[in-house]
């Protein structure tokens, strides 16, 4: 099986990349759906006039929603609207069929997407520069590799944890409630509306542990250079934890879950 | 008229409401959606007393406001929009055409979603405190104000969601437009003159966000001016002409699944 798959590997990106291509205005309005950094980055602006929040002054500010922005566009993915409408549309059969797990399709087509996201981020990155260059910082080349591998685990979180709500539905009518329940954690708790340094000291304790994070704030300030690569390895650790534990409860569930589909006579 | 909506509103209500376990399911969650919403709040002011001049009542205010219009979007609008993008897609446009009613009144409230009457109520909730913890309490013509300034603001708002279903008509996959319409909104979460000048004027006159969220905010801390008033009629009367006559024209150039 892994070879089947790492050899349709290539084929798969190709196609993935062509439906992008083929849906790119669609694709578009969807990016930009994730525009929420930039209005807290506004609000955040405007707290900050006279004294710095939380540690953070202005321009730090600038480039911690940038980063968010960008790690936000990294990580996004739609397959639990897909697997919630295969599973109760019976398109998933035709699809179990394939010699190619259905997920790793759906991977390898989530990935496709990123070229096209860059282009739209692009200019949008390029305004916020211009309106202040000060953001623009390097943090160093280990800081830049230890990026690439958190991104990766945050996506990785995000595309498996929605796996497992959009499998949900061979259980649940609908499963969007509880994709909103999640999403609103995430918000809150991942550093996207704010730097987790905003909230209470015994609460940081705790979201630390949690799998929000990891898919937002450990990847943002890794690439804002505000931890030292070596003081991040601990939550990149946490991080790769959480993509296990998610690897796990998604395998369970779709295992359980087919068994349960089967039954329907599909 | 009145008639029909009522029935509209009865038969989707119904239809919302079947299958039990998702309608609980989906209650819950929509009490926790609005408090997730509120919860920046709660972030900004540990960190400080005021953003520019608005102190926690005041920002409480504009958040509660936004709650009604989140409530608007995902429990009407955004149903609908899905509804017809749907029945465009798969043909069965042309059975509610037939229907011997306005058609626009079909389509906006053909199905709603209960769950997120829970944003109304935390809205009340929320905007009660608000308005029993400012400093200076609102007189009846503020408050008359406030209501009709927010009506406008809806009025308007409700015509870019006209301007959506009928973009169906040309553009079969307009479904990621209703997500672009709800992320734009995001922005009503804060007083609107946290945003820079011309993002202001955006949300202002082309997004009429600020028309429902900031100017009815403002008008209950007493300072509304006629213009502002004057400025989201117009807008709002605008949006609906404009809405209607695109919708006419788009009801002249839809051609069905069969034609």
């Amino acid at each position: 099986m892994i070879g089947a798959m790492l050899r349709a590997t290539p084929t798969l990106v190709r196609v993935g990349f062509a439906r992008t291509i083929a849906y790119r205005a669609e694709m578009t309005i969807w990016i930009l759906t994730a525009l929420m950094p930039l209005v807290m980055l506004a609000l955040w602006n405007a707290v900050a006039k006279d004294s710095p929040v939380a540690g953070y002054n202005q321009v730090e500010l600038t480039r911690y929603f940038t980063a968010a922005l960008i790690v936000r566009q990294m990580t996004g993915s739609w397959i639990v609207w897909m697997l919630n409408w295969e599973i109760r549309s019976g398109q998933l059969s035709p699809q179990l069929l394939r010699p190619v797990p259905l997920l790793w399709n759906d991977a390898i087509w989530t990935l496709s997407a990123i070229p096209l996201r860059v282009i739209v981020l692009t200019p949008l990155v390029a305004a916020l520069v211009w309106w202040r260059p000060d953001l623009v910082a390097f943090p160093g080349w280990p800081a830049v590799g230890l990026f690439f591998v958190s991104v990766f685990a945050a996506w990785m979180i995000h595309f498996v944890f929605q796996c497992i709500i959009g499998m949900l539905a061979f259980w649940l009518d609908q499963t969007d409630g509880l994709f909103g329940v999640w999403f609103t954690l995430y918000s809150l708790l991942s550093g996207y509306v704010a730097p987790l340094e905003t909230f209470p000291v015994p609460v940081q304790h705790v979201i630390r542990f949690l799998p929000f994070r990891g898919m937002m704030a450990t990847p943002v300030s890794i690439l804002g250079g505000f931890v030292s690569p070596a003081d991040a390895l601990p939550d990149v650790g946490i991080q790769l934890a959480w993509v296990a534990t998610m690897l796990v409860i998604a395998r369970f569930v779709w295992r359980r879950g087919l068994a349960r589909y089967g039954a329907f006579g599909a | 008229m009145l008639r029909i909506v009522k029935a509209l509103l009865r038969v989707s209500l119904m239809t919302a409401m079947q299958y039990r376990s998702n309608f609980l399911l989906n209650g819950i969650t929509g009490v926790f959606g609005a408090l997730g919403t509120i919860a920046p709040l709660y972030l900004v002011f540990r960190q400080t007393d005021a953003i520019g001049d608005w102190k926690l009542p005041e920002a409480a205010l504009v958040m509660s406001l936004f709650l009604v219009l989140q409530a608007f979007h995902g429990g009407i609008m955004e149903p609908n929009l899905g509804a017809v993008v749907e029945q465009v897609r798969l043909g069965s446009f042309d059975l509610v055409l037939l229907k011997p009613a306005d058609t626009q009144i079909l389509v906006s409230l053909s199905r709603v979603d209960p769950a997120h009457l829970w944003d109304l109520v935390i809205a009340v909730l929320l905007g009660g405190w608000a308005i029993w913890s400012l400093e200076a309490s609102p007189s009846p013509l503020d408050v008359l104000v406030a209501v009709a300034l927010l009506g406008a603001g809806l009025a308007a708002m409700y015509g870019i969601w006209i301007f959506a279903i009928c973009a169906s008509f040309f553009f079969v996959q307009v479904d990621n437009l209703r997500y672009l319409l709800m992320s734009v909104s995001e922005t009503g979460r804060w007083p609107v003159t946290v945003f820079a000048g011309w993002v202001r004027i955006v949300l202002t006159i082309l997004v009429p966000v600020g028309i429902i969220t900031t100017f009815p905010a403002m008008a209950i801390r007493g300072t509304w001016t006629l213009d502002t008033l004057a400025l989201a009629v117009v807008t709002a009367a605008a949006f609906l002409i404009a809405a209607r006559l695109a919708w006419w024209r788009s009801l002249a150039a839809y051609t069905s699944a069969s034609s």
